[in-house]
Order: C-alpha cells, then sequence, then structure tokens
C-alpha cells in the first residue's frame, strides 16, 4: 500500500541502504576470502615471479627465470601428464560407480540402511591415515591382504612396479566412489517421479527411460559430482605421497607431488609458485564453463 | 529498518572479532617475572624426540635453574619436521630458537642458522663434526648418529658354514653368478659379491631348498633415505658422488655396478617385489616376520629386532656385522641455531650444555644412540649395538659431500635411479640422468 507511494528518491535510499546491509553482512565472508584466499594467491603469484629458495631468501624478481627452470626439464609435464591421466581414469570409474551405486540404493531391499553405511565409511577416514592403512594392509611381505590371498593359493605383489599404478586407481575408486555416490544419490531423491510415470505410461523401457529422462534431468547432479571430484583428483597428493613417494622412479609423481618436493625438498619456492601457478591456469578456463553447466536448470543446461 | 541496522552492527562486530582473532596474540620477550627466560626447540616425535624431552626435563630441573633459562621442547611429526622447518625459515620466524636439522640439510638450512662459535666439539666422532661443516663453518651440533649395518640371522648363516652340503649348494650359485665358486665365510667377512650370492642362496626362486623365501630385503622407494644406503654399495665398490675434481661421478663403472648389483637381486627374486616401495619399517618387519635372512639396515634397528616382546620369532637370533664393501654412510641428527631466533644466546648456553659428555650419557640412558665415542663405549650394557656403532663410525664411516643442495641430491638420486634399481629402467639411462642431474645440483 505504502510502496506505490515511494519517492524515486526514497526508493534510492532504501535501495543504498538495502546494499550497504548486504555488504556488512558479507563482510566477514569478504575478509575471511581477502586474508586466506586473496592474500594467499597473489603472495603465491607474486612468488613465482621471485627468486626464492631457502638460500636466497633475497625474493628478487627474476622474470620468468621459474617457469622456464619448470620446463627446461620434463619433471613438471611429466607429473602433469600422470595427474591428468590419473584423474580422467578415476574419476571416470567413480562416477559410473557412483552412478550405479546411487540407482541401486534408490531402491528398497533388506539391509539397505547397513549397506549404506558401509559404502560411506572410506570417505570418512582422512586420505593419508587410508594409505598407511593400506601400506601395512597390503604389502607383501607384512600384510594381512596378500597373507589371506596365499591362502587361496594366490601370489600377488600389489606394490611391485607392473602393478603400483593400477593399485593406486583402484584405492582411489574404493576412496571416492562414495562420494560420487553421495551427489547423485541425493539427485536422485529430488528426482521428479512423474517423469518417470510419464515415460512409462508412453512405453518407455528402463534403458530408454534411463538414457532421456533420468540423465538429462540429473545432468546439473552429475556436473556437480564430476567437477568436484575432478578438482580433487588433479590435486592428488595423500594416499599415493604415503605408498609410493611418487617412485619407483618419478612413474606416479602427481602434480602436487611434484610441487610439494620442489618446496619442501629442493627448497625453491619460487619455482614450485610457478608450477602451482601453471596449473591453476590451465585448470581456470574450466571453472566458468562447468559453472555455467551446474548452475543450468532444465535437460539442455546451456543458457 | 532498525532490525537491519541492528544486524548490520552486529555483522560489523563479528567482523572487528574475527580481525582481532587473527592478529598476533601479542609480542613481548620471553623472559619471566623471575628473569627466567624461555627458549623453543625443535624434535621430532620417536626415540631421538623422547630421549631428548627426558634430557631436557633434566635441564630445566637442574642445570636450567642455574642458567635462568627453561626451554621448551616442541615436537613436529616425525615425516614433516622438516617441511615445517624449511617454512618456518622462509618465513623468517623467529619463534623457535633451536631448529632440528640434520648432515644432509644443514647446507641447505645454512642460511636460515647462525654458525656455532665457542662450543667444544672434541668429544664428538669428528666424521659427525665433518658432516655439519659447511664452508668451513660448524651449523649444527651433532645428536643423534646413523649408520648402517648387516643385520643377519645367526642359525641361518651357521647352519650354512657348518653344513657340507649346504656348502656346495653355496658354491654352486657362486660359480652361476660370479663365474667363480666361492665357499660360504662369516657375516662380517663379506663383500658385495658375498652379498648377492648370500641373497640368492637364502632365496627360494635360486635354491628351492632356502628356510627363508628371499635373501634379502632391498629398500627401494623413492626416497631420499634410500639414496643413503644404496650409497654404502657404491662406496663399497669403490666410486663416490664426486670424483676428486668434484665433478658428479655417478656415471663411473662403479655407480653402474652398484645399481646393476640392486637390479639384478630386484630380478632375479632375491628380494620381494614390494621391496619396490620398501623403507625402514617394511624392512623390519620382513626380517621379524622370519621370511628374510638378512638385510643392510638402520643402526637403530638392532635392539628392536632382538627384544623379544617387539619381534619373538627372531629376537636372539640377529647378528650384527659391517656392511658388505666396508663402507657405512654415517649421519648425524643435530640441533641448529635459527639466525632469526629470539634468544640466541641462551639458545647457545642450552646447546654447549648439550655438547657435554653428562648430557650425552643422560641422552643415552634415555634411549638415544649419542655422537660421542666415549659415551658409546661406557654405555655398552644400555644396547649392546652401542660398541658396535662407535667402532664402525670410527673405522670405516663416510660423511657425502656437503654442498647447498645436499639433501636435494639425496632425493634426485632417489627419484632418478630408484627405477632402475628394481630394473623399470635401464642402468645406462638412469646413471646418465643422475649424474646430469647432480652435475647441475653441483653447480648451483
Amino acid at each position: 500500500m505504502t510502496g506505490s507511494a515511494l519517492t524515486p528518491t526514497a526508493v534510492r535510499t532504501h535501495r543504498r541502504r538495502r546494499s550497504l546491509t548486504a555488504l556488512l553482512l558479507a563482510s566477514p565472508l569478504l575478509v575471511f576470502a581477502a586474508v586466506f584466499v586473496l592474500y594467499p594467491l597473489i603472495t603465491g603469484a607474486l612468488t613465482a615471479f621471485q627468486a626464492s629458495t631457502l638460500l636466497d631468501q633475497s625474493n628478487e624478481f627474476n622474470g620468468v627465470d621459474n617457469f622456464v627452470s619448470l620446463f627446461k626439464n620434463d619433471g613438471f609435464l611429466r607429473s602433469a601428464g600422470f595427474t591428468v591421466g590419473f584423474a580422467v581414469v578415476v574419476v571416470a570409474f567413480e562416477m559410473l560407480l557412483g552412478f550405479a551405486l546411487a540407482l541401486l540404493m534408490n531402491r528398497a531391499f533388506p539391509g539397505k540402511k547397513l549397506f549404506f553405511t558401509l559404502v560411506l565409511l572410506p570417505i570418512m577416514v582422512a586420505p593419508a591415515l587410508l594409505g598407511i592403512m593400506f601400506r601395512l594392509l597390503l604389502n607383501g611381505d607384512i600384510g594381512a591382504v596378500p597373507a589371506l590371498l596365499e591362502q587361496f593359493g594366490l601370489s600377488v605383489s600389489l606394490f611391485a612396479p607392473s602393478s603400483v599404478v593400477p593399485l593406486l586407481v583402484v584405492l582411489d575408486i574404493l576412496q571416492w566412489t562414495p562420494f560420487t555416490f553421495l551427489i547423485i544419490y541425493a539427485g536422485l531423491q529430488s528426482f521428479p517421479r512423474e517423469l518417470l510415470e510419464a515415460s512409462s505410461v508412453d512405453g518407455a523401457g528402463r534403458f530408454r527411460s534411463l538414457f532421456h529422462i533420468v540423465l538429462p534431468t540429473l545432468a546439473p547432479v552429475l556436473f556437480a559430482a564430476f567437477f568436484l571430484r575432478m578438482i580433487d583428483a588433479l590435486r592428488t597428493f595423500d594416499v599415493i605421497y604415503v605408498l609410493t613417494a611418487g617412485g619407483p622412479g618419478t612413474t606416479t609423481t602427481t602434480a602436487s607431488i611434484y610441487i610439494y618436493k620442489t618446496a619442501f625438498e629442493a627448497g625453491d619456492f619460487g619455482k614450485a609458485a610457478a608450477a602451482a601457478l601453471v596449473m591453476l591456469i590451465v585448470l581456470l578456463p574450466l571453472v566458468p564453463f562447468i559453472v555455467r553447466r551446474i548452475a543450468a536448470p532444465g535437460k539442455d543446461g546451456a543458457r | 529498518m532498525r532490525s537491519s541496522r541492528a544486524i548490520a552492527i552486529g555483522a560489523a562486530f563479528l567482523t572487528a572479532v574475527s580481525l582481532a582473532g587473527c592478529s598476533a596474540s601479542g609480542g613481548g620477550d620471553d623472559a619471566n617475572a623471575d628473569g627466567t627466560e624461555t627458549i623453543k626447540m625443535v624434535a621430532w616425535p620417536g626415540p631421538e624426540g623422547d630421549a631428548m624431552a627426558k634430557v631436557i626435563d633434566a635441564y630445566n630441573d637442574g642445570q636450567g635453574k642455574k642458567d635462568k633459562i627453561h626451554v621448551e621442547l616442541v615436537l613436529l611429526s616425525r615425516q614433516d619436521t622438516f617441511s615445517k622447518e624449511t617454512a618456518l625459515m622462509a618465513s623468517k620466524d623467529g619463534d623457535l630458537d633451536i631448529y632440528w636439522t640434520a648432515s644432509y640439510n644443514v647446507g641447505q638450512f645454512s642460511g636460515s642458522l647462525e654458525p656455532l662459535e665457542g662450543i667444544d666439539t672434541s668429544n664428538y666422532f669428528p666424521v659427525a663434526v665433518d658432516g655439519l661443516t659447511y664452508k668451513d663453518e660448524l651449523y649444527a651440533l651433532p645428536l643423534d648418529v646413523s649408520n648402517h649395518f648387516l643385520l643377519y640371522r645367526t642359525d641361518l648363516i651357521d647352519t650354512l658354514l657348518n653344513d657340507p652340503a649346504a656348502a656346495a649348494t653355496y658354491s654352486a650359485l657362486a660359480q652361476d653368478i660370479l663365474g667363480e665358486a666361492r665357499q660360504p665365510v662369516p657375516a662380517d667377512q663379506w663383500d658385495l659379491d658375498d652379498f648377492q650370492v648370500m641373497a640368492a642362496y637364502f632365496s627360494t626362486s635360486a635354491n628351492p631348498a632356502s628356510p627363508t623365501q628371499y635373501g634379502t630385503i632391498l629398500q627401494a622407494k623413492n626416497l631420499l633415505y634410500n639414496t643413503m644406503i644404496w650409497n654404502d654399495v657404491l662406496w663399497g665398490l669403490g666410486g663416490s658422488w664426486t670424483d676428486d675434481d668434484g665433478k658428479a661421478a655417478i656415471d663411473t663403472a662403479e655407480g653402474k655396478a652398484a645399481v646393476q648389483l640392486y637390479a639384478d637381486i630386484y630380478k632375479n627374486g632375491w628380494t620381494s617385489p614390494d621391496s619396490a616401495q620398501a623403507e625402514f619399517p617394511e624392512t623390519q618387519a620382513a626380517l621379524q616376520s622370519g621370511n628374510v635372512a638378512f638385510a643392510i639396515q638402520w643402526s637403530a634397528a638392532f635392539a628392536a629386532l632382538n627384544d623379544p616382546e617387539q619381534s619373538p620369532d627372531i629376537a636372539g637370533k640377529i647378528g650384527i656385522a659391517p656392511v658388505p664393501g666396508g663402507q657405512t654412510h654415517v649421519h648425524a641428527l643435530s640441533l641448529s641455531l635459527n639466525k632469526y631466533g629470539d634468544s640466541q644466546d641462551a639458545a647457545k648456553t642450552v646447546l654447549s650444555y648439550l655438547a657435554t659428555t653428562d648430557a650425552m650419557t643422560a641422552y643415552a640412558q634415555a634411549g638415544g644412540i649419542p655422537a660421542m665415542p666415549e659415551v658409546l663405549k661406557a654405555n655398552v650394557d644400555l644396547n649392546p649395538a652401542f660398541n658396535e656403532v662407535a667402532t664402525s663410525i670410527a673405522d670405516y664411516g663416510y660423511a657425502e659431500p656437503v654442498f647447498p643442495k645436499t639433501f636435494q641430491a639425496y632425493s634426485k638420486l632417489a627419484e632418478d635411479l630408484s627405477g632402475a634399481w628394481v630394473g623399470q629402467t635401464s642402468v645406462d639411462d638412469a646413471v646418465e640422468t643422475a649424474n646430469a642431474n647432480l652435475q647441475e645440483l653441483l653447480d648451483q
């Protein structure tokens, strides 16, 4: 009743006050982001252009020397290549298995709650702890798993050079499939059932409904799961570092392990910051695209 | 509108509180009201840190009161102590007064450390002091020495030595492997050829009648500490990291032979396939399981292997001998002064105290292995390995060259060679790469 009587000046004042209130309410988060995100990001980026090592802490600007040094030998590119390959393989499996598990759990069956809890257990354990656990459990000389398999006449050497990469892939899938499952399952819970009923009335079979109704409707959820998991997989560190420290040789060195070793073993913070910046620059263009897909409602997901 | 204002004021208040929480907790000096100065000293958890904690407790209760100094021991995680110190050094942090260092990183850390002058080091092993000296300056005080031994099953070796049929099998294996029909000899007389034939003899892959599945366990994980063990083989074959001119010398005949020895043992199944990811704990566990006859292992391992509670299957059957080839890497865990520390004089007083035989005797009694030969010999009743440690370090211990990138060199060698150790990459390619990378580090 009073809204229609407001003068333009009053409306402007009202809007200004609302903006100010919004800004003040957001200020704790903005301060947090400035201190814990923006400042480290800017400092890190600056370090990438400085001579910053334990022996030379002058922090003098050295142009693109750190980047040249980074690409002069193939250590960084090799670790980046392994990281991307590893991430693509594990996330593909985790998405497929997570989706299959979510479909399975979307039905009622005896022992569902217990099964649900068991499925979620691996993501409740800290990755580094899981690495130590696997190191003890799977070692051929001392581990319980090889000893158990030995009872059935199966001799395995999971840490041998030929089997260590597949082992790391399996362990990552074991640990992180519950994560994709959980997100997709949550999406399925809010799935409009009438769509399936309608497609059923129209004579669509299970697979047709899956590919033409369920998957397109869940696309934003699937993208969210994929995106979050991919980010995590691209910075894989803990389990691999504990189990192999990146070896044998550099076979299992991820970009994160490379950056860690460059900073804390070589003491070359400039080069480590340059490597981190390169990773950021490579990954950054993907973010708006993926965010758009996640935020997009409906079937096609494009705006 | 009033409620909006209240919310806004509340948000501003919260922000202010958050910012206040982010600020430093206040400066001030470290002196208490009674004039006692508190200094902070880093240690890592484990036997060395536990032993140091007892020595520090004794200092705080005794000499510390006279010195008006209280030492606060800061335990970082064992795995990441040096990483955390690296981060603190990079930020020129002055909160910690005494850093936990080691022979292998003192060169790299030297820019953040204060050289030690006026502290008596005559009671230490000279090799331990040399390993902590960089550009003629002593940057750390030796604390706990580590070196390697051949730890072996006495029962198995005795049986081999006293059984003519077993000796004949051994001799035939030696003929196949070395091209000469050697006879088995006691462990303290092994050279690296004997080590290789023994590894084969005690492996079922070469000798189906072997009492153990594998002769030895190589520590072949891509880990800088494993480079130290491989270095024994390199030095034992007459090699070194550098030649007389200080140039990298990994791609020499000795370097190739040292890598080839590991590769042969691994590829022939005389060590377990999983030793590709083995380090100290896996080696210890493999010996404890009774599945392995011997290994080159760190000095700290001996006591646990002969402890019936920790090693019920093998306790009392473990012998200790020099590393085959007669060379053992020696490094010292050590204590250094933070160049940016707030209480350098007090910290130096504490270091001077720790350099006394009394303090190091207390350290030995608390479970450490002090770097003082006389203290070790006087306390052999505490740990039977003390005498061996004292003798081996004095007689055939060596320290790798100390240069600014020593720490990185250990890591790089592990990275470049670990693939070849387990037959994944060619020996020639690996030593060539390792040599080039080592030279690059030496040049920096």
